[in-house]
Parts: structure tokens; C-alpha cells; sequence
């Protein structure tokens, strides 16, 4: 993984690693924690067409991806659990990406665009950004929810750019990061990950897993049962919600979901804490990866 | 991380960086001072061992707007999100730079619709504003701005309330003087179908009056109240074509982009602060 720190040199246009380099810098400077480089072929190998950066924008080189850290370290440690679950975060990523490409466009003449990540059929997004984070370096799949985790700064936030201008693709990481030595070791103890106690997928949770030689060996992960509680107000909570609306006769009943805490929360989240929030982080919460960067004064 | 630590340069630091990133207005608080709130509203609710509460104020509507002869501008341009942005990245900083926990309270509302923390109070207690008669915190030179409120385990110097309170305005006695009311009271009175109402006594506010479901109602008129009001009427209207027009009709269609696009606080009233004379020198331009 390649991370930009600080300023980047006189840039040579010549030199494609400095040119890279400082499309980086410009990701950061606009407030991405990392950026990693990923080429446009390698998502040939893992995707079907429909879902390569070529088919949004053809003659495609790279993706350049942006990774943001989120909720802030005080968040997760504030006692009132409902901050965490509409705090939402500040969408620092998806600005990076957007000025990546504006740059690229302005500064390089080359085609650029922020890339589409949000669900347009089922929960299938147009271009992953979980993979594309993978093929960038930035981070590996994990046990939770396949959450990618970096092996610094554990979860993150991808957003990115495609370009017909090529740069220096990051190599993927070498080693995967989960799972981490501790789970590993509880793994060997007590047969489940921390991740895996905290949502344990045949006791009502989301989340299984086997590991041999600290290595995933399989993993089970309920994404609609997940999906209803990460996401429990919002988009789905609203249509829901419609739904029953719609099945109910009762005028005094309807007016009492209609105005109920419940339709205001879903209303709020789809007006306000827009596609991320963490209504449920309960396995990122106890992940050892990045945990120790949360531990502040 | 540094090793010794100069709390006035770390804060005037974070300030800066604050106004350079567009507050108008940035101070600390002491949240001590909001700590006998109702529980659930007190600081360390939100931060075990908050020590400073950083208030950011601006992102006012523009000079520009407040002139626009179509109300429909300020109706839908929502600009109070640029602090929550703000808000954010001030927490980060804290954290990233000094390795103190930060975090930008939500604006949004709590369970039952209850704040997360008093802004307002907030806002009062760092000297970012003072109350006004007609609702929002007043700074004495930019008037009505967007807050957003940091609250972090950094123990920073505390600024403490403003020494003269902003409202009301010299106009204002003036006008209450000769008159018995106020511009704010003037446009929008409680016992006139309005929500604001109150009394001043040797330049001094001492009563207040203020309808807030009413005002709310018009505030936040095609907001989330609003597609309440008009979906339940679609689905009592047992008529399907009427039903039809409801659905398709502009007022939901504007609910719906009032919701997803133009933010919280749209300003969709703001004849109170349109009327109030402090910080009109701002939004005068040629």
C-alpha cells in the first residue's frame, strides 16, 4: 500500500510513480485519510461486465480510491449509543474523489469521473468499492460483515474516481488482515472471533466463520439480516413502512404510524444521515484491527 | 503529538483554522455550564470527560438571498449542512493533531425528537451568540447564523457569555418604546395568529412568548411534517384519481426534495430575522 504524507516533490509529468503521487496528494489535501490506485483490468478477473470500470467509462485505466476514517474516535466512546447511529460522518471521501477527478480532467486532459457506488438494482452496486479498495491496497476482507478493514486504521470509507489516464497501479496487500493474532487465539480457545461472539449467525446474529492455521477458511455472513439493522432507519425502513401504511384501513391507526417516532427517524435518515450510518457496529466495535488508533486522551 | 502543550495557541489555532474554513464566528464554552440540563441533554452524555465545547457559528443565508425577490430561494437553499461539514472536520483536526477525543454533535434529533445537546444554550455559554426574542442566538455583528457545537476531552481556555446581549437591538427599544412592539414581535405576533410575543423593560428583555409548534409548522413547512400531513391525506383520500393529484402534486413533490436535497434548515420562514435589524449591515451589498 502506497500512502501520501506530507508534500509531493516537483512533479515530473514524464515520471508516471510522480504524477501518481501527486493525484494521491491531491486526495488527501482534500480530505481522504488514504488513497491507493487500482487498474482498471484487474477488476476483469473478480467482476462480471455490467460492474467494470470500463463499462462506466470506456477506455478506463485506473480507479483512484479515496478511504476516509468515519465517525470520529469520540464517537464510538460517547455513552449514548443513538449518536453513533445518526451521526452518520462527513462524507470526506467521496469530496476527495470528486476533486481527484476534477483534477485529473483539468490538470492531466484526461477523462475523469466519481464513480458510481450507490445500489441501482438490489443491493448490487454498479462498481464495488469494497473491491475496489481491495485492488487498491487499502484494505482486505474481513469476517464482519466482509467489511474491508485496513490493517492500520480498521474499517473505512471507500469512495472513488475513474480515469482513462494511466497511473501507477498500488499492489493489493500481501496479508490478509483478518483475521488479527488476538481473534485467532480466541478463535483457538473458544471457537468464535470477537466479531463472531458479538453476532454469532446461528443465535440470531449475522456472522460465522471457520479459521485453520490463522487463516478464513469459510465464512457465513446474513446480509439482509444485517442490512435491517445497520441500516434499520432509512430507505428500506421508509418503504416499509409505506407498505403497512397501505394494508392499514383504520384512519387513527395509520395517523399513528404516520406520526410515530419510528416514521420520523426513517424520514430524518433518508433526508440527513444519507447511505452510511452505523445503526448497528456492534462487530466493528470489539475488531482489534485499528482499535488502538481509537484510544485517545 | 506535541510534547508540552500551549492551550491558548492550540485553541487559537483550531479557531482560525474554524474561520478560515468559514465560521463567522468560533468560541469556547465552558459544558460545565450545561451540565444541570435535563438528563440525556448534558455533554458528558455525549463525552465522558468533555472538558471544552467548541461553538462554530455561520453559513447565514448570503447577502443575496435574503435580497431575492423570489421567496422560493430561500425556501429550498439550505445552507446550514456547511457547518455540520465544518463541525466535522474541527473534530477530526482535534483528534488527528492533538490526540484528544472530539466529536461534532449531530444536528439531527435524538429519540421523540428530542436535541442531542441545547445549541442554543450551547452557543450562549461560549459567548457565540445571545438570545433573542425571536428565537434563534444573535451574534451582536452577523446576527442569525447556522451553529454546530464540538465537544472534546482538550481542556482549551473557556471564552465565557457575551458581557451585552444583542437582542434587543437599540432599534428595537426604540421601536417597543413608541410602539409596544418590536420588528421581530411586529411580523409575526402571538396574539395575532404569529408566534412571537414579549415584553422589554429599560432596554432589557423580560418576558417571552414564542409558539414553537406554530413557528415550526411554517419553518419547516415542506419538510418531514409536511409529507406526513400529505401523505396521510393520500391515503384517506378514498378517491384514486384525487389520490393521484395528491401524490403527484407539487406540495409532495417539494416535501420529498425539501427532505433529500435542500437540507435541514431552509429557512422556509425567516421573516422574524428578516425583520430583525441585528446584522443587516452584512447583507447589505451593491
Amino acid at each position: 500500500m502506497t500512502t501520501v504524507e506530507g508534500e509531493v516533490e516537483a512533479t515530473d509529468p514524464g515520471d508516471l510513480e510522480v504524477v501518481t503521487n501527486a493525484i494521491k496528494q491531491v486526495g488527501i489535501t482534500a480530505g481522504a485519510t488514504l488513497v491507493g490506485v487500482a487498474s482498471a483490468d484487474a477488476f476483469n478477473e473478480y467482476v462480471p461486465v455490467g460492474h467494470r470500470p470500463e463499462d462506466f467509462l470506456p477506455g478506463a485505466q485506473s480507479v483512484v480510491v479515496a478511504a476516509s476514517l468515519g465517525p470520529t474516535n469520540a464517537a464510538w466512546q460517547s455513552p449514548n449509543r443513538r449518536l453513533m447511529e445518526i451521526t452518520g460522518y462527513d462524507f470526506r471521501e467521496n469530496v476527495a474523489s470528486i476533486v481527484i477527478a476534477e483534477h485529473i480532467e483539468r490538470t492531466h486532459g484526461y477523462l475523469a469521473m466519481h464513480a458510481p457506488a450507490l445500489p441501482t438494482s438490489g443491493q448490487q452496486p454498479p462498481l464495488s468499492m469494497m473491491l475496489s479498495a481491495v485492488l487498491a491496497g487499502l484494505g482486505t476482507r474481513s469476517i464482519a460483515a466482509n467489511i474491508i478493514l485496513n490493517p492500520t486504521y480498521g474499517i473505512m470509507f471507500f469512495a472513488a474516481a475513474i480515469t482513462t489516464m494511466r497511473l501507477t497501479p498500488d499492489h493489493q496487500l500481501e496479508e490478509n488482515v483478518c483475521p488479527a493474532r488476538s481473534c485467532v487465539r480466541m478463535y483457538e480457545m473458544e471457537g468464535k472471533t470477537p466479531c463472531m461472539a458479538v453476532c454469532p449467525a446461528d443465535e440470531g446474529g449475522c456472522i460465522d466463520a471457520t479459521i485453520e492455521d490463522g487463516e478464513i477458511t469459510s465464512s457465513f455472513f446474513d446480509r439482509e439480516r444485517c442490512s435491517t439493522r445497520a441500516m434499520n432507519f432509512g430507505i428500506r425502513g421508509h418503504i416499509k413502512q409505506v407498505e403497512i401504511l397501505t394494508g392499514i384501513n383504520d384512519r387513527d391507526e395509520r395517523r399513528e404510524l404516520l406520526y410515530s417516532d419510528d416514521f420520523r427517524r426513517n424520514m430524518s435518515s433518508i433526508g440527513r444521515y444519507k447511505e452510511s450510518v452505523s445503526q448497528c457496529f456492534e462487530c466493528m466495535r470489539v475488531c482489534p484491527v485499528g482499535r488502538y488508533r481509537r484510544k485517545l486522551k | 503529538m506535541m510534547d508540552e502543550l500551549d492551550w491558548v495557541s492550540i485553541k487559537s489555532g483550531i479557531l482560525e483554522m474554524a474561520r478560515k474554513r468559514g465560521a463567522e464566528v468560533a468560541r469556547v464554552g465552558d459544558p460545565a455550564l450545561l451540565e444541570d440540563a435535563e438528563p440525556g441533554l448534558r455533554p458528558s452524555d455525549l463525552l465522558t470527560d468533555v472538558k471544552s465545547m467548541i461553538v462554530l457559528g455561520g453559513a447565514a443565508p448570503r447577502a443575496a438571498e435574503w435580497q431575492s425577490p423570489r421567496v422560493e430561494v430561500m425556501e429550498t437553499v439550505g445552507t446550514a449542512d456547511r457547518m455540520v461539514a465544518l463541525g466535522s472536520s474541527v473534530a477530526r483536526h482535534i483528534e488527528d493533531t492533538y490526540g484528544y477525543y472530539a466529536l461534532n454533535v449531530p444536528t439531527a434529533t435524538d429519540q421523540d425528537d428530542k436535541a442531542f445537546l441545547d445549541f442554543k444554550a450551547a452557543a450562549i455559554a461560549a459567548g457565540a451568540g445571545s438570545p433573542s426574542l425571536a428565537g434563534p442566538v444573535l451574534d451582536p455583528t452577523y446576527g442569525f447564523l447556522y451553529l454546530t457545537v464540538i465537544l472534546t476531552t482538550l481542556p482549551l481556555p473557556v471564552d465565557g457569555p457575551l458581557q451585552e446581549a444583542a437582542c434587543p437591538a437599540p432599534q428595537c427599544v426604540e421601536m417597543w418604546d413608541e410602539k409596544g412592539t418590536t420588528p421581530c414581535m411586529a411580523v409575526c405576533p402571538i396574539d395575532d395568529g404569529g408566534c412571537l410575543g414579549g415584553e422589554i423593560q429599560e432596554g432589557l428583555v423580560i418576558k417571552r412568548r414564542y409558539d414553537a409548534d406554530r413557528c415550526r409548522d411554517r419553518v419547516y413547512h415542506y419538510w418531514t411534517p409536511g409529507y406526513q400531513a400529505a401523505l396521510e391525506r393520500a391515503l384517506d383520500e378514498p378517491d384514486a384519481r384525487k389520490r393521484k393529484m395528491i401524490l403527484y402534486g407539487s406540495f409532495f413533490t417539494r416535501t420529498m426534495w425539501s427532505i433529500t436535497y435542500s437540507g435541514v434548515s431552509q429557512g422556509q420562514c425567516f421573516e422574524c430575522i428578516r425583520a430583525c435589524p441585528v446584522g443587516t449591515e452584512q447583507r447589505v451589498l451593491i
